[in-house]
């Protein structure tokens, strides 16, 4: 089912949190709220599921208004960051409770949990109580209950955010597939940026409560539409220096010059621009050679990170496949990709 | 950069992106309706039921009592006026107080007076009280509407008649039925009593009449009188400077002990100091009855302490009766003594929370025992120390259960508390005449600073802390 | 606990026969309540001389200080009703204090909260009353209803205390899963706050169970004797054959349910001695 937030706005007392949001996610698509935390994602979320109120716009479940239905009658189904399962009752009572209060009868609640914990593969811990199974049999509990219902939408709240590294990888292809299997529509909220790339169609990243761009994770990667968006993915981070433009089609960074790329050649005079270079484009077969010194060498197993200084004092980092040639202290000349860097108007917005 | 200069140029970005993202197919969305202002979290009906009961219970038996206090501390109800609508009458009693307040004689005879009507309404009286009735019937005949203003002439009357009753007792009872005074008779209405009190004595002036009819109103009345009677009476200030001293030596006691106890029982192995603890919580477990008693049996004749003083040589009396110093001590220790492990249980808890780092650190830095304790264990205490003395000087003020179960205010009145005086006046006063009125006084200034004092403590630790709102808005 | 492991240096022994000395006279007076009971001692003298269970006849022999058994039931009704209609009105009230979205919810909980801390008993007078206006004065309805009254901001107090520490995402998914709310608390929230409602239940009856005042003041009536106003009544030691062995023995089995749930439920009680202070 498709869903859209119209003008969706949404105030606590007098402060508004979220003004005018407009989004909306496709049938069957699984989309992240990506953004740092107080952003607003986590209210959008609830606000979603019909646990706060909307203060102004609409929220719409394919083309019915459900604004004003309290979470009874909107059939969303949710997975808490603690998952909240129900201490005292069993995981196949987790599960069934949903049917229960709709009044199902026990037949069909028992074929259901049966079906739902076969899904999710925990067909064998149906009789356990939810202390008794680990943060990752926890989740799949959850996600069983959250889906039972069936729901128009399935709203995922920091899924992953209590499970240890290796589980939260195997529970990231875990989610998706079972997504994908049910074809339920799907918000992901998530402060993780990796997580909302690997396991979702499109990401949309918020900041101070309102969407910035909405994409697939390629495409936002590759050409965020500000400097805050390209900041928050990629990691390691992208780097910025500061520079004016010298209308020659170069910009001049205080004791060294850039060429812009191609496009931009253009750019008048006198503009105060920032380079965002990530450390993927620095460092590579051919470009432009770059003179610094290597002031930190992070091994990182696979790849080594290194942090440049060039002439002018700026620092630029570069990751590079493994190489134990360069330790801090010495001169190197990396090649710069100058083609893809990206480059911020002094408003942020990207040029 | 600044953040603010940071998101309006991401909201630029966003009109440069829009071309270049897809865009999802146009659906046509409903119209929107236009209602009430929304987002205001809903009231729940749910809430309102679930608190209905108790509201209703809370308004019956809390703040009407609280309210009664306030409006009864205004009256002079007590026993003798009763509770409820009194009644209009005059009695033998009143007519002299009236004398005194200058009424005169003659209007004082006239009230008294009674009268003796032969009508239909005393017949029918005479009739229910048994009086002959071929007696009556010749009374009815011969001295139909005849009125006599005093009983000799009524009774001569009643001599002539044929069937007259051989003994004289007979003649003046059968004469009593068609008495007519207002002399200890009650009215239920005012107008009835004036009624009354004009027919029998028609020459009251109105002023006298209204006056009279005022005082002879049995019911309580509205007065400051109570609190005059307190800021005057001499027992006042003495009750009152025992009230601080009982609550200053019990509170310090209490926070003194607790700390102690919460302290040595920290330190000691878990064992040890959860046996004294376990001690320590008797007291406020045990039923007052039993724990009064307890007390008695430790201090009174032939007791413990007396056996004990006895067999030592010391002196021995009952030391909860019969001495000053003692009862004093009685009545502090047996409070500190229930009081202390509330302090116990909530510094030792306010103990645990230490990090146990920190003491640590501080024995590592050569720390003494008594330096650890004094330096960072008591600051760290400061607030429940704080807390324990708010909260327990509001119980002491307006506790008296226990000091009524053991010394019960004495020796005399030296160890009697305002609480219990203001419980004594109105509820438990031995000559068996409750003072209701101005033991509602007494209690209504209890109520005030009561009232007060848990309201600065309702600042004093910070209520806006401890109320958040619900989460769920529907 | 670790920090007993640091006491080594540290000798206990001052501290031990100081808190002995201040403990002593709990210890006497609770030692002797049961060797009294048990036995007889020489007119001038603290130690027992024979073994005996003769101040044990008041359970059957009535002519020594009353029925014992009426005022037993009295008492067990009066606790037992304590007992229900605080768990009832408390985990109500406490709950829609705590979680639901209620006009002047601000006021409500500033009231309870003062309610809670403002003394009671100065109300006696005025309960008496409105008990006498409303016709309930001398009647057990009325002593129940006081004394409901009277533990209600305390126990909804505790139970609000309780409800506060539910995870809000319990609720949530309750509501999400299709529960109206009254569901959610039946089915979801209220097993999660049972140490709250034991406690609190073995709160109330103790309480219930202990009562002496409202009883004997707002209903003195033979009929409505509990067992504290005939304990009290047992112990006029003015009374010529008066016999301090007899009533310890009364009070010993008085206080014995007392002592048994004490024991039972130490450790859930602390929280509740320390008057819910926790918030």
């Amino acid at each position: 089912m498709q869903l859209t937030l119209d003008k969706f706005t949404k105030s606590f007392g007098d402060t508004e949190v979220i003004a005018d949001m407009d989004l909306t996610v496709r049938d069957g698509e699984m989309l992240a709220l990506l953004g740092p935390s107080g952003c607003g994602k986590s209210t959008t979320l609830f606000a979603i599921a019909g646990i706060h109120r909307v203060s102004g716009g609409r929220i719409l479940f394919g083309d019915r208004d459900v604004s004003d239905l309290p979470s009874q009658k909107r059939n969303v189904g949710v997975v808490f960051q603690n998952y909240a399962l129900y201490p005292h009752m069993s995981v196949a009572e987790n599960i069934a409770f949903p049917l229960e209060v709709a009044g199902q009868d026990r037949a069909t609640i028992k074929r259901e949990v049966q079906a739902i914990a076969e899904l999710v593969h925990i067909e064998k811990l149906l009789n356990r109580k939810p202390a008794e199974l680990s943060g990752g049999q926890q989740q799949r509990v959850a996600l069983a209950r959250a889906i039972v219902r069936k729901p128009a939408v399935l709203l995922l709240d920091e899924p992953l955010a209590n499970l240890d590294a290796k589980l939260r990888l195997e529970m990231r292809s875990e989610i998706r597939r079972i997504q994908q299997e049910t074809g339920i529509t799907a918000i992901l909220v998530t402060h993780d940026q990796v997580e909302a790339m690997s396991m979702c169609d499109r990401v949309a990243i918020m900041n101070e409560g309102e969407i910035l761009q909405i994409d697939s994770p390629t495409e936002m990667y590759r050409a965020p539409v500000s400097r805050f968006v390209a900041g928050f993915l990629g990691n390691p981070p992208i780097t910025f220096v500061e520079g004016v433009t010298d209308g020659r089609g170069d910009v001049d960074l205080s004791g060294l010059k850039l060429p812009l790329p191609a496009r931009l050649e253009a750019l008048p005079a006198g503009r105060a621009v920032t380079l965002g270079i990530r450390p993927e484009h620095f460092g590579v077969a051919r470009g432009l050679p770059v003179p610094g010194v290597v002031r930190f060498v992070e091994p990182q197993g696979r790849e080594t990170l290194f942090d440049v200084a060039l002439d002018n004092g700026a620092v630029l980092r570069s990751i590079q496949p493994v190489r134990q040639d360069l330790s801090v202290g010495d001169a190197v000349r990396f090649n710069l990709d100058t083609e893809a860097m990206l480059v911020f108007a002094e408003t942020g917005a990207r040029l | 950069m600044n953040m603010r200069a940071l998101t309006d140029g991401a909201r630029e970005g966003t009109a440069i992106a829009v071309p270049s993202t897809p865009v999802p197919p146009a659906v046509t969305l409903p119209p929107r309706r236009r209602g009430k202002p929304r987002g205001k979290p809903r009231v729940s009906l749910l809430g309102l039921a679930m608190l209905a009961p108790s509201l209703l219970l809370l308004c019956a038996f809390f703040f009407a009592p609280a309210i009664f206090t306030g409006v009864f501390a205004f009256t002079n109800m007590s026993t003798s006026t009763g509770i409820g609508k009194g009644d209009w009458m005059v009695t033998p009693v009143l007519l002299r107080q009236l004398r005194d307040a200058g009424l005169s004689e003659a209007d004082e005879q006239a009230i008294s007076a009674a009268t003796y009507v032969v009508d239909a309404e005393h017949v029918a009286r005479a009739e229910a009280g048994g009086v002959d009735a071929r007696f009556l019937s010749d009374i009815e005949s011969r001295l139909a509407g005849e009125t006599y203003d005093n009983a000799r002439d009524f009774e001569r009357d009643l001599r002539d008649l044929p069937s007259k009753p051989r003994s004289a007792r007979a003649l003046k009872g059968a004469a009593d039925h068609f008495a007519s005074s207002v002399l200890n008779r009650r009215y239920a209405t005012e107008a009835a009593f004036a009624a009354a009190l004009s027919t029998v004595a028609p020459g009251l002036a109105p002023e006298t009449l209204s006056l009279v009819t005022e005082r002879a109103y049995t019911g309580a009345v509205f007065t400051v009188e109570n609190f005059v009677t307190l800021a005057t009476r001499r027992d006042t200030l003495r009750i009152v400077g025992n009230t601080f001293l009982y609550v200053g030596l019990t509170l310090g006691f209490n926070v003194a002990i607790g700390l102690f106890l919460a302290l040595s029982t920290f330190y000691l192995p878990k064992r040890v100091g959860s046996v004294f603890s376990a001690l320590w919580l008797l007291p406020r477990i045990t039923p007052v009855v039993l724990y009064a008693t307890l007390w008695q049996w430790f201090t009174w004749e032939n007791g413990f302490i007396y056996i004990l003083a006895d067999t030592l040589g010391l002196p021995t009396y009952n030391y909860m009766k019969a001495g000053v110093t003692s009862a004093w001590t009685i009545m502090i220790l047996s409070n500190g003594f229930v009081g202390a492990s509330f302090g116990m249980i909530l510094f030792s808890g306010a103990l645990r929370a230490i990090p146990v780092q920190q003491l640590w650190a501080s024995e590592v830095d050569g720390a003494s025992r008594l330096q650890q304790i004094r330096r960072i264990i008591l600051p760290q205490l400061r607030w429940p120390v704080l807390f324990v003395t708010a909260y327990q000087t509001l119980s002491l003020l307006s506790s008296y259960e226990l000091i009524w179960l053991t010394t019960d205010g004495g020796p005399g009145t030296t160890t009697t508390v305002w609480a219990l005086d203001a419980f004594k006046t109105a509820l438990w006063a031995y000559s068996g005449e409750f003072k209701y009125g101005l033991g509602a006084a007494m209690a209504l200034i209890l109520v005030v600073v009561g009232l007060t004092l848990s309201i600065a403590y309702l600042i004093l630790f910070k209520f806006d802390d401890l109320v958040s709102r619900p989460k769920i808005e529907f | 606990m670790q920090h007993s492991s640091m006491t080594r240096n540290f000798s206990m022994i001052p501290v031990l026969a100081v808190l002995g000395l201040v403990t002593l006279p709990l210890v006497v007076m609770y030692a002797f309540l049961v060797i009294d009971s048990f036995s007889n001692a020489p007119a001038t003298s603290l130690i027992p001389s024979e073994f005996t269970l003769e101040h044990w006849r008041f359970l059957y022999d009535f002519s020594l200080v009353g029925n014992v058994w009426i005022a037993t039931k009295n008492s067990l009704i009066l606790a037992f009703t304590m007992v229900v209609t605080t768990l009832v009105l408390s985990s109500t009230g406490g709950y829609a204090m705590s979680r639901l979205n209620l006009p002047f919810r601000r006021f409500f909980l500033a009231s309870v909260l003062v309610m809670h801390a403002f003394p009671a008993v100065t109300l006696l007078i005025g309960t008496f009353l409105v008990l006498n206006f409303t016709g309930l004065y001398n009647s057990m309805i009325g002593v129940i209803l006081v004394k409901g009254t009277l533990m209600l901001p305390f126990g909804i107090w505790i139970m609000k205390g309780f409800y506060d520490a539910v995870p809000w995402e319990i609720e949530m998914a309750g509501v999400q899963d299709g529960a109206s709310r009254f569901t959610v608390w039946r089915r979801l929230v209220l097993p999660q706050v049972k140490p709250g409602l034991v406690a609190l239940g073995v709160f109330a009856f103790l309480d219930g169970w202990g009562e002496y005042l409202l009883p004997r003041i707002l209903a003195p009536g033979a009929d409505f004797e509990v067992l504290s106003v005939f304990l009290q009544d047992a112990a006029i030691p003015d009374a010529a054959d008066y016999n301090f062995n007899i009533f310890k023995s009364v009070g010993i089995f008085y206080t014995l349910p007392v002592l048994i749930l004490f024991v039972v439920f130490q450790n859930r009680l602390m929280n509740i001695f320390g008057g819910g202070t926790k918030g």
